[in-house]
């Protein structure tokens, strides 16, 4: 069967594990880390899938995590996930390159509507 | 005397008589010049001494003359207090003029807007025979208002009766605007402090408890969507967790609004001497524990753009965690605050401190919101104050020294506007 690729970095546990159970509901295959450089060391550059970034967490935030990702030419698709209220999150997130900004809690339909929009998300896809 | 004896004596025995007679002449001449010397040697004494004092006289009305405090006489005998002398420094503190005063009663100096419980108080305390000593809100001669300091004691005489009234006053307004001006700033930053702290805490807390709202939202999602055509009764239940979860989350999203972070407005700053202004603030606080600032402001740093409440509070948020790790140990004494041009377009400013240093394992988690929450009423949370200095354009950072204690340090922008 083919399931769509998701990956999640985020430093809190219980939103990890909450998000996988849910995307994992609409068929999505989940990986989780609760850091960005654990993320890194484990998925190559080259390894598609979509990124759910939380914005908040020590060592590298969201925010240094996508210029790391832009710069490596990946073109892994980002969306990121704050839990702080940020009114121009959506215009900075845009501007930095990646594809969506939602803010905690995010509702399931939303973020799935956000991921099944993406284009070429149907190549990110498990052999 | 001395003739009638000579005169009855016989001619024989006269050359004897002459040699008694010239022996007690000279003893008496020798007597009364004896206590001649004795009397001119007292009127000696006694014109020194008079001169002397007459010398210490003058010496004292020339110091009461040019004392800086203003000095006033009172004659006590009638009910009336008559000013009998004042000296220069009074006439200048009052704006008096000398025709004004000598002869008139004390208290109509005091002038119409004056305090009458305060001339009451000093009037009952005068004729109690105490000293009178207080602060208060005086009138210059144009109405002009001014601080002072006031102390009149009982002049008595040989029988201990009052006979005058000495009184000092001395002009306190500087001092005291700048004692109000050191509160109200005090008072500012501290409100700012709690308020700040306030908002930081209800932040983190607001930021705490979204994940898991986050996390409850995405599980009664996921249950709903397993349930969906089953169990209608688990799926009604599932969409009332999510219902009362949004509602938790709508009651986080309305405080955030509530306590969002002032934005800094921004002025041209000198770093040094804001650094200066903020130490006047604390300096209660470190001569309290015996500690010694050393100041080591490089002279010609340019202008920083900064909000200058915001940075007070992270000044004295570092000052006051240096002193609470020198704290620890009675040796470490010195405190020091340097700033310098780090490059052409940053100023850092540092505060080093000789006391227990930082532990290996604290330092990453230093500025974390819930590393410390020490309530003192100055100091914040470090974790505000490197919002503050990022909000700045700068960053703050902390490191162990070579030797004992530890350097805070954070770096401001040069403001790119000239003055």
């Amino acid at each position: 069967m083919e399931m769509k690729k998701v990956y999640v970095v985020d430093d809190d546990e219980s939103v990890c594990r909450a998000l996988k159970i849910l995307l994992g509901t609409f068929d999505f295959q989940v990986e989780t880390f609760n850091s960005s450089r654990n993320f890194f060391d484990t998925v190559s550059a080259d390894t598609p899938g979509c990124l759910l970034l939380d914005v908040n967490m020590p060592g590298l935030d969201g925010w240094a995590t996508q210029k790391i990702i832009l710069a490596s030419g990946s073109g892994r698709p980002v969306i990121f996930i704050s839990a702080v209220r940020q009114a121009d999150g959506v215009a900075r997130a845009l501007e930095v390159g990646a594809v969506g900004f939602l803010q905690k809690p995010v509702d399931g339909q939303t973020l799935v509507d956000l991921i099944d929009g993406l284009p070429g998300i149907s190549q990110a896809v498990l052999e | 005397m001395i003739k009638k004896s000579v005169g009855k004596v016989k001619p024989g025995k006269k050359s004897l008589l002459n040699k008694i007679t010239r022996q007690s002449l000279e003893d008496q001449v020798r007597q009364k010049t004896d206590e001649l010397n004795v009397k001119q040697g007292q009127l000696q004494l006694g014109a020194d001494r008079e001169k002397i004092a007459e010398e210490q006289i003058h010496i004292r009305t020339k110091a009461m003359e040019a004392a800086a405090d203003g000095i006033f006489i009172i004659e006590a005998r009638n009910q009336a207090f008559l000013v009998v002398y004042a000296n220069p420094s009074f006439y200048k503190i009052t704006g008096y003029m000398k025709g004004d005063i000598i002869g008139k009663d004390y208290f109509l100096l005091y002038g119409p807007d004056f305090d009458q419980r305060v001339s009451h108080e000093i009037r009952k305390t005068l004729e109690q025979g105490k000293i009178f000593y207080g602060e208060m809100l005086s009138f210059k001669k144009n109405g002009e208002k001014f601080w002072c300091f006031l102390r009149i004691s009982p002049v008595r005489d040989e029988n201990g009766i009052v006979t005058h009234y000495v009184g000092i006053k001395t002009d306190t307004t500087l001092i005291k605007q700048r004692d109000m001006e050191i509160a109200e700033q005090r008072e500012e930053l501290l409100h700012v402090t709690r308020v700040g702290k306030l908002a930081e805490f209800v932040s983190s807390l607001a930021h705490e408890i979204s994940q898991p709202l986050t996390a409850i939202l995405s599980y009664a999602q996921a249950g709903q969507r397993l349930l969906v055509d089953r169990e209608p009764q688990l799926h009604e239940i599932l969409q009332f967790i999510i219902s009362d979860d949004q509602r938790a989350c709508e009651v986080i999203r309305r405080l955030r609004t509530l306590l969002k972070k002032t934005k800094p407005s921004l002025e041209p700053l000198d770093i040094n001497i804001l650094i200066r202004d903020t130490v006047l603030l604390i300096m209660p606080h470190i001569t309290a524990r015996n500690k010694v600032l050393v100041f080591n402001l490089a002279e010609d740093i340019p202008l920083t753009e900064g909000d200058r409440i915001q940075l007070q509070q992270v000044i004295l948020n570092l000052i006051s965690n240096s002193l609470e790790a020198m704290d620890e140990r009675s040796d470490s004494r010195q405190l020091t605050l340097r700033t310098f041009l780090q490059d052409a377009n940053s100023i850092m400013v540092e505060v080093t401190d000789s006391g227990c240093g930082i532990p290996e394992e604290s330092l990453s988690k230093l500025f974390s919101h819930f590393f410390t929450s020490k309530l003192d009423g100055l100091g914040m949370g470090l974790s505000i104050s490197r919002s503050i200095v990022e909000a700045h354009g700068g960053l703050l950072d902390a490191r162990n020294n070579s030797g004992p204690g530890a350097t805070f340090y954070f770096t401001l922008p040069v403001s790119g506007k000239d003055l």
